[in-house]
């Protein structure tokens, strides 16, 4: 415990240098405007900030990342009080009752409540990336092929079944990601797999122009595609956050927190859904259940609280397994890729402080959302009424430019395009792009792990149901599956009601 | 200016067992293409190697579960009704000009700058000015401002084109291509 707390005070010291800070207050003003843009996401602030930083040292690039990620999913809340529009998919949960709070003239106390929700829950995510990261990242030395091959299908399985509405779908995303991880030469052999001749796909498929195309060309696309929206935003009252709303909620607030930084911990599930389960838990808990969706400050708070946590929970798993645990994490861990740091279960042995350094970025990452949410109210609203026309094609422009800077290669600007273009259609059928995104950031792990595993045991399944960890996890994926058969579902709530019975009746 | 309610999440449109049905055949073709491929793939036998290392074993694999996924979404749409006769809505493509033209001109610009010599802030400012004058042109002209709606799109396309030229190649020390 003790360790950690020095390992976070040297982390701060170490970013506690004026220029460095700026960076801190620039990647969250740039993220804030970005989650606060409807249409704009996390992601897609990530992966062009990602371009953007290169050039930098490591860390600042990274200190830029985080504060962009943590700065869009507050900056969603902006949107989703004032113009009952989620400006990211994690702000959904808090359109019901900020905006409800909005139209009874109380914006200023959603934004608020929105602002004070979103530090405690980034702070809460926070300690537990100090807490869990040395353990998590301990258990996963014991980490071998099998237990990584059960824990790639997992993270595609879960991923598919939570971020869309329909698993089926979810999981052909998710396939079809860990196909795209193929297409290049493959690491045993040097083996060139569906090339079909063109030397630039030897290299493969780029994560960065990849998400680029998913998350920014398809969202300008889709912003494009429909007529434009005219709002006007209500006066509103003051932003401070009140205490007095912290301290009658602080047990929503502990329990949003946790469930934001488990489902961040989860791979590939998301901000979004830890919003809502965060708000589901806190219905289900309140005495004052009716208020929901009517301008519920507990509502809110909870929403708020779960969707921030869940990103210091999100980067659990990227820096103690390299798998990330949302889209903006994968990018994430995509940049860290490019800085030369390597996440995984190896992160406590060679670079232990790496994990402070983290958790002391998310800390500055809070203080940008707590001074840009005291005083940044009218800029923002201004920059909410900024026509799409204006900002869209600049948002194009950054994203073909973007993802060239990384290789300054043009055919990863043909990437982008094609990648947007298959978001688009993809994501109009109801295909959600994060299990994609998954499975193109797990797709060499399962590829390699799988043929290392069966090459060991020699063609024997065994090991990747007989060792403790595999086992789990292949249960996971296994109840994960028969939870979206209708017969399977029947049987396991019968069978889990006859288990009950006895407990039922004592 | 009115305000419009929008739904409050990000609700996804209802996606009609049609499209589900012939998106199926789109995976199951796809799906059993990868897994013919991945089985003509070299085995390095020749290196004395593990079947089980084989380069084709994983995309094999992925491919056939594509396939059988794309399978169960066929069944899923025709118990659905996706083969139930229905009246036919006629595509009309003016209806969706502006997915058409936003997708069409940010093609143009995409494969000018990779295969033209022509600098890039110009042809960055030409696509933004171009696209900044057709998506407000319409509400420029109800409130008579179409002279000023040109010259605000064209200022903003040369500010966009030379500051972002700036920023990647001084800054950020990116050759832009």
């Amino acid at each position: 415990m003790f360790d950690g707390l020095i390992g976070f005070a040297n982390s701060i010291w170490h970013f506690a240098r004026p220029e460095v800070l700026l960076f801190a207050l620039g990647g969250s003003l740039v993220g804030l405007i970005i989650g606060a843009l409807p249409g704009l996401t996390a992601t897609m602030g990530v992966a062009l900030m990602t371009t953007l930083t290169l050039k930098l040292p490591s860390d600042q690039a990274l200190l830029i990342l985080i504060c962009t990620y943590v700065g869009a999913i507050y900056g969603g809340s902006r949107s989703a009080i004032l113009l009952n529009i989620p400006g990211t998919p994690a702000s959904a949960a808090s359109c019901l009752d900020g905006h409800a709070l909005a139209k009874q003239g109380l914006a200023g106390r959603a934004m608020g409540i929105a602002t004070s929700g979103s530090i405690l829950g980034t702070w809460i995510g926070m300690f537990f990336l100090a807490l869990f990261t040395p353990i998590l990242g301990e258990m996963a030395l014991k980490f071998g092929a099998y237990e990584f091959f059960w824990l790639a299908v997992f993270g595609v399985v879960i991923s598919g079944n939570l971020t869309g509405t329909d698993p089926l779908k979810g999981w052909i995303a998710g396939f079809i990601g860990l196909f795209i991880a193929a297409i290049g030469q493959e690491g045993m052999y040097a083996y060139d797999r569906f090339t079909f001749g063109v030397h630039d796909l030897s290299g493969g498929i780029a994560l960065i122009p990849a998400l680029v195309g998913v998350f920014g060309f398809a969202e300008v696309l889709n912003v494009m595609k429909d007529k434009p929206q005219k709002f006007i935003i209500n006066t509103y009252d003051t932003v401070i956050p009140k205490i007095r709303d912290v301290l009658q909620y602080w047990r929503t607030v502990i329990r949003s927190g946790l469930i934001g930084t488990f489902i961040g911990i989860v791979p590939g599930v998301g901000e979004d859904v830890a919003a809502w389960s965060s708000y589901a838990a806190a219905r289900r808990a309140s005495k004052e259940k009716e208020k929901f969706g009517k301008g519920s400050v507990e509502g809110l708070m909870a929403a708020e609280t779960g969707d921030n946590a869940c990103v210091p929970g999100a980067v659990i798993p990227v820096l103690t397994l390299a798998v990330p645990g949302s889209a903006p994490a994968a990018v994430l861990l995509a940049a860290m890729l490019i800085h030369g740091v390597r996440p995984g279960p190896l992160i406590m042995v060679e670079n232990p402080t790496f994990v402070y350094d983290v958790v002391a970025m998310m800390f500055f990452a809070s203080i940008g959302i707590l001074i840009y949410g005291l005083v940044l109210t009218r800029l923002l609203v201004k920059i909410l009424l900024v026509p799409r026309a204006l900002i869209m094609p600049v948002i194009f422009v950054l994203c073909a430019v973007g993802s060239y800077a990384i290789a300054s290669r043009p055919f990863d600007i043909l990437v982008m395009l094609v990648f947007g273009i298959l978001g688009l259609v993809m994501r109009s059928m109801n295909y959600p792009m994060a299990p994609l995104v998954l499975g193109i950031v797990l797709g060499d792990l399962l590829d390699k792990s799988l043929r290392r595993g069966l090459s060991l045991s020699d063609g024997d399944l065994t090991p990747f149901f007989g060792r403790p960890i595999a086992f789990v996890l292949f249960l996971l994926v296994l109840l994960t599956l028969l939870m979206n058969i209708p017969v399977a579902r029947r049987v396991m709530g019968q069978g889990t009601a006859l288990l009950l019975r006895p407990f039922r009746r004592a | 200016m009115d305000q419009t309610e929008a739904p409050p999440a990000a609700a996804e449109p209802a996606v009609s067992p049609r499209v589900d049905f012939w998106s199926s055949f789109v995976w199951i073709a796809l799906g059993l293409a990868i897994a013919a491929i991945s089985l003509g793939m070299d085995r390095m036998e020749r290196f004395q190697a593990s079947i089980y290392t084989a380069p084709g074993l994983v995309p094999g694999l992925l491919g056939l579960a594509i396939a059988l996924m794309g399978a169960i979404l066929l069944l899923r749409a025709v118990n659905a009704g996706a083969l139930r006769p229905r009246r036919r809505r006629p595509l009309v493509l003016v209806e969706h000009w502006r997915l058409i033209f936003s997708l069409g001109l940010s093609l143009v610009y995409a494969l000018v700058i990779v295969a033209s010599a022509l600098p890039f802030w110009l042809v960055t400012a030409v696509y933004v000015t171009t696209f900044v004058i057709v998506f407000q042109y319409a509400e420029r002209r109800a409130s008579r401002q179409v002279p000023r709606g040109i010259v605000v799109a064209l200022v903003h396309g040369l500010l966009a084109g030379l500051v972002i030229q700036y920023a990647f190649e001084e800054l950020f020390l990116v050759r832009l291509p």
